[in-house]
């Protein structure tokens, strides 16, 4: 599989673990100058939370899991996508949040999704 | 979240504290995360923990893992925390049940292969275990002679992560101790007393320090034999007893020496060349404090050749360890105390030339010169040693009689040997075991007073003896009695010690006479 493939195939993992716990997809792959935010999505119940996703995907464990390719860098890049993509925003969201999403891909089988509320902390 | 605890000791000293280590995991991307004072080697066990774990094939964790030290505010060093960390991390994620790490601690470092290496303080802080009410350790399988030397824990040794995996499943491993039990011999390679030629009275004056852990002062002028008798006092002194044993060893096991061999068994020696630092003396460090020369010494002989080429503030460094037997070393964070109760023996010239006070030879030093030069060892520090002896050199008549082959150090230890016995009898309901060690008090009231006490009170009221002298003097008495087998201390005994004690005025008198 080629290296974009593998990661389209994992943000389809992300969004269908999102979308099977009720969340409410956004956007997919918003840019900017800045850089892209992978998923931007908003949690279901009476206060919903603005979720932007960093998805990281993998075919293998031989480099070590997928989360732990989400260094802090990645994760201050990704604050400031949210706070720029907030700025266009006509309305106010009143919460939102960080999260980080690894997929497994193995060469058989279900993808493995782990997902991380908070990271950004 | 999931938790888990695991326990292992810190080293204060020569003292161990339990430290829970607690693992949690989750609540973030996967990282590890240590806190609680830990050092530089200690902070770097996240990174031995997470290979040793992935080489063997077990999976670490993919969430944040916090491993918190407690109690989190001593400050904690060394890599022996490596096997708790890694079992409270494998607790947490449930690979055993944990209520088997109930009353166990582990100690060890963690090689990136998953061996498991070995630690500098097992023997103290498996001691402390003991003591804090804990019954099982898991330590490195390569020290598990030095581990067994503990009464009252069950030990498990482990060469790898695997077998520690064995030992938390309830499956352990075969034990085997890897080097034969025997005491270790530090006195290597031994040296006789026969070896020295003459010196009949300096002899006579180590025996009576070997008997009765009496402190020497050894001078005269170069050749004539101090640092070759030095040498021989070791040879001269019993094994040590079952609690003197373990306390040396621990000090052993403190310093990286290993104890696969059993416990110390022979009295150390120590012999720092005089260019050493205070640090290396009396122990040091930055953060943890080391223990010195004169903690290697305890319970044995510390030998400082050359005393007055030695830095004043090293030699000065000595007082209070020579009266408490210990060591108080305080840093910032903690106060380290180690045993340090050694038996000191000085050597020294007279002068820089070495020839001051000798008969027939010239001195060609400046009378300053030899004044100074004898006062770089201060009163004080004479004051504490029991035993001055001037060493002359041998004359003529004295080679002749030295073809003839000296008693052995194995006669001379025979008698020390029966005196210790002696001291025992009488002290063992005090607590002590040499006369050398019993306070100045206790030796006035709890101990009959030796005959002819009036002597020391003349010696006293002419200014030739301080109050510590005249403990010393009674002490030394009570030596030469046992060593002749008397039950008190006669009249010519006390006459005797009282003129070890004032040899250093015997410079003076055979400058006098010649």
């Amino acid at each position: 599989m080629e290296k974009s493939a593998v990661g389209r195939a994992g943000e389809v993992a992300a969004v269908q673990h999102l979308v099977t716990r009720g969340y409410t997809i956004v956007e997919r792959n918003w840019r900017c100058s800045l850089g892209e935010v992978d998923i931007i999505a908003q949690t279901p119940g009476a206060e919903p939370v603005l979720v932007f996703c960093e998805v990281k995907c993998r075919t293998g464990l031989g480099y070590g899991d997928p989360l732990e390719a989400i260094t802090w860098r990645k994760l201050a890049r990704l604050r400031q996508l949210a706070l720029t993509w907030l700025g266009e925003q006509p309305g106010w969201v009143p919460r939102y949040r960080v999260d980080a999403i690894g997929v497994l891909l193995p060469r058989s089988g279900r993808p493995q999704v782990t997902h991380v509320e908070g990271v950004g902390a | 979240m999931s938790t888990a605890r695991a326990f292992s000791v810190a080293l204060v000293g020569v003292e161990g504290a339990i430290v829970e280590v607690e693992a949690a995991l989750g609540g973030g991307l996967p990282r590890m995360v240590i806190v609680g004072l830990a050092d530089a080697a200690l902070g770097e066990a996240r990174e031995r923990c997470r290979a040793a774990v992935h080489s063997q094939g077990l999976g670490w964790p993919t969430q944040l893992v916090t491993v918190n030290l407690s109690p989190a505010t001593l400050p904690k060093a060394g890599s022996h925390f490596d096997l708790a960390i890694v079992t409270s991390v494998c607790a947490a994620a449930d690979r055993f049940d944990s209520a088997v790490l109930d009353g166990m601690v582990l100690l060890g470092e963690l090689g990136l292969d998953g061996r498991v290496r070995s630690v500098r303080g097992l023997l103290p802080a498996l001691l402390a275990a003991v003591a804090s009410g804990f019954h099982t350790a898991v330590v490195p399988a390569c020290q598990l002679g030095e581990a067994r030397l503990v009464d009252g824990l069950t030990i498990w040794g482990v060469d790898d992560l695997l077998d520690l995996v064995a030992v938390l499943v309830g499956d352990p491993p075969p034990q085997v101790v890897r080097a034969p039990q025997q005491a270790v011999d530090t006195t290597e390679p031994v040296k006789d007393l026969s070896d020295v030629m003459g010196q009949l009275e300096a002899k006579w004056a180590l025996e009576v320090a070997a008997a009765g852990r009496h402190h020497v002062f050894l001078h005269g002028p170069p050749g004539v034999g101090k640092t070759l008798l030095a040498e021989r006092l070791p040879g001269l002194l019993p094994d040590l007893g079952q609690s003197e044993a373990l306390e040396v060893s621990a000090i052993h096991s403190l310093a990286g020496l290993p104890l696969s061999d059993g416990l110390v068994r022979r009295p150390p020696y120590a012999d720092p060349h005089h260019s050493a630092s205070l640090a290396s003396i009396v122990g040091g460090g930055a953060r943890m404090a080391l223990p010195g020369s004169i903690s290697r010494a305890h319970r044995g002989v510390l030998f400082l050749d050359e005393a007055p080429e030695f830095s004043p503030r090293v030699l000065e460094a000595l007082r209070v360890p020579l009266e408490s037997g210990r060591v108080v070393l305080g840093r910032a964070m903690v106060h380290a105390v180690y045993p340090a109760s050694f038996q000191l023996v000085l050597a020294a010239n007279p002068c820089p030339c070495g020839n001051a006070g000798t008969r027939g030879a010239e001195c060609r030093c400046a009378p300053m010169a030899v004044r100074r030069y004898a006062e770089r060892i201060s009163g004080p520090i004479l004051d504490r040693v029991d035993i001055h002896h001037h060493l002359a050199p041998m004359s003529r008549t004295y080679l002749k009689a030295a073809k003839a082959t000296g008693e052995s150090s194995a006669a001379v230890a025979e008698r020390v040997g029966e005196a210790r016995a002696r001291q025992q009898q009488r002290l063992a309901e005090h607590g002590w075991l040499t006369n050398g060690e019993v306070p100045g008090p206790a030796l006035r009231r709890l101990l009959p007073l030796p005959k002819g006490v009036d002597l020391l009170d003349e010696a006293v009221s002419r200014g030739r003896l301080s109050a510590r002298g005249v403990d010393k003097v009674i002490r030394l008495s009570w030596t030469i009695a046992d060593l002749a087998g008397a039950d008190l201390p006669t009249r010519d005994h006390l006459h005797t010690a009282l003129a070890m004690r004032r040899g250093e005025q015997l410079g003076e008198v055979t400058r006098a006479r010649a």
